[in-house]
């Protein structure tokens, strides 16, 4: 579904990705764990295009969507993200967080996308929040109506980006409660975490970042119960 | 007592003889057209302009030739006309560049309109600007990442919050804008000021008439802050943190 070939980000001499090849079927959950400043968030970011890759190609069903003559905005409909910082639209209710988008993008007509929207908000355990501001709202709650809002699009997968690094301990559950509920539901998701418990529930693959390369990857019980790379087992030390 | 007489001879000549007030209805009515309008005008350039400098100075990487060009434009315009005085802009406006123009009243309107406008379009920019790029970029990206374009994601999204941030300094702009219209009498607008002007020409009043003017625009200037702070209290609904 995404392929990655030889993908390097750098910042003037600084190297965060290193020349990186992976692809990713559907179906797959993809956990990426590594130290602080190893480029996951970086590689994450690159596969929808929010950073620009120095170079290398990001492939999209088959579709070069680094070439020039990608719709980028087009692409981006059917990859869905959630951030660290939840990132919900300030000035805009939760109802009009999640129909912003799809109504403005005519991919539904407004009654649609309020059903929809209804029907989403009852999914993530927040019905009564639709006409909440932001403001309003804890860490976990804006990061379930982050979530709803990128499902909104109905995308083909889901990007998570730290998901729930900004939350309070005791608002870590129910965000990843959601995110499990997902990946058995059998969406496509990768996700940049530092949560080793959920990597372990739920990856069907994981890879160990450091330095901007992906150093070791495997199934959850390889990778932690058996790592292979000693920047792997030294990470994981300090982890686990 | 004699004082009292003065005052009573100064309000009977200012407002009542040969019904003098309609000076300043006339004037009054001149100064909200030039005044409103020009801020619609300015509003809308700034806006654009703001959006331009700011898209030039949050990109980064390679900036395109089109982007470099309307950004040394927008810079330009905001020297010159920060730089130059409105009433000097006033006269090269009229005397100059609609030097052509009949000598009608309304083209008079034309011309202070565009030139408040152009004027005032400068101020906001910069204020504009400044609550756009106050605006966490997390808000633009969560727009793009949805598939929102980056021209939906400004309109929608930063747009309406950088205008909320910023509205007490627009405010500020507004004010200083109603009271600066009062120089379009160097092309021959009869607005507020110059009724004032021509009434104590008429009766050798001074005192009524300019504090009768004072009062008009302090009481323009106090209906506009109210205004604001309706607006100001309607927007921050939305936050209550």
């Amino acid at each position: 579904m995404i392929s990655v070939k030889q993908l390097t980000k750098a910042y003037g001499d600084h190297v965060v990705l290193d020349g990186i090849n992976e692809t990713i079927e559907a179906g797959e959950k993809v956990v990426v764990i590594g130290p602080s400043g190893s480029g996951k968030s970086t590689f994450l970011r690159c596969l929808n295009l929010l950073e620009e890759p120095t170079s290398g190609q990001v492939l999209f069903e088959g579709e070069d969507i680094t070439g020039p003559k990608c719709d980028i905005d087009r692409v981006r409909q059917q990859m869905g993200m959630v951030f660290q910082h939840f990132n919900l639209f300030q000035n805009l209710s939760i109802l009009d967080n999640m129909i912003l988008a799809p109504v403005e993008l005519k991919l539904m007509t407004k009654e649609e996308a309020v059903a929809e929207a209804k029907r989403l908000l009852e999914r993530v355990g927040l019905p009564d929040k639709a006409d909440a501001f932001p403001g309003h709202l804890s860490g976990g709650q804006k990061q379930r109506i982050a979530i709803a809002r990128a499902l909104m699009m109905k995308p083909k997968v889901m990007l998570f980006d730290e998901p729930t690094s900004a939350l309070d301990p005791e608002m870590v559950g129910e965000v990843l409660q959601i995110m499990k509920e997902l990946a058995r539901e059998g969406m496509t998701m990768i996700v940049v975490t530092h949560e080793m418990g959920f990597a372990r529930e739920v990856a069907t693959r994981v890879l160990f970042m450091d330095g901007g390369n992906i150093v070791e990857q495997g199934t959850p019980e390889e990778v932690f119960a058996h790592p292979k790379e000693e920047r792997t087992k030294s990470f994981l030390s300090k982890v686990l | 007592m004699e004082l009292f007489e003065d005052l009573k001879r100064g309000l009977y000549q200012t407002f009542v003889l040969d019904n003098n007030y309609m000076y300043f209805v006339r004037g009054l009515k001149i100064t909200l057209i030039v005044t409103v309008a020009s801020l619609l005008i300015g509003l809308v350039l700034g806006v654009l302009v703001a959006v331009i400098r700011s898209n030039y100075d949050l990109q980064r990487g390679k900036k395109s030739v089109g982007m470099k060009l309307l950004n040394g434009l927008a810079k330009l315009y905001l020297t010159v006309i920060r730089g130059t005085p409105a009433m000097v802009q006033l006269l090269i406006m009229w005397f100059v560049v609609l030097a052509s123009m009949r000598q009608t009243e309304h083209n008079m309107l034309l011309c202070a309109i565009l030139t408040f406008g152009i004027n005032a379009g400068a101020y906001v920019a910069e204020i504009v600007r400044s609550g756009i790029m106050s605006i966490d970029p997390g808000q633009m990206e969560a727009g793009r990442s949805l598939g929102l374009s980056y021209g939906t994601t400004m309109r929608k999204v930063i747009i309406p919050q950088a205008v909320k941030n910023v509205l007490p300094a627009l405010g500020n702009e507004f004010i200083a804008l109603i009271k600066e219209t009062s120089i379009v009498n160097v092309i021959g607008l009869k607005d507020l000021t110059k009724g004032a002007m021509i009434i104590q020409g008429k009766t050798y009043q001074a005192l009524v008439p300019y504090f009768a003017v004072a009062v008009f625009y302090l009481v323009l200037v106090l209906i506009l802050t109210w205004l604001l702070g309706i607006m100001e209290r309607r927007l921050r609904e939305s936050d209550l943190r």
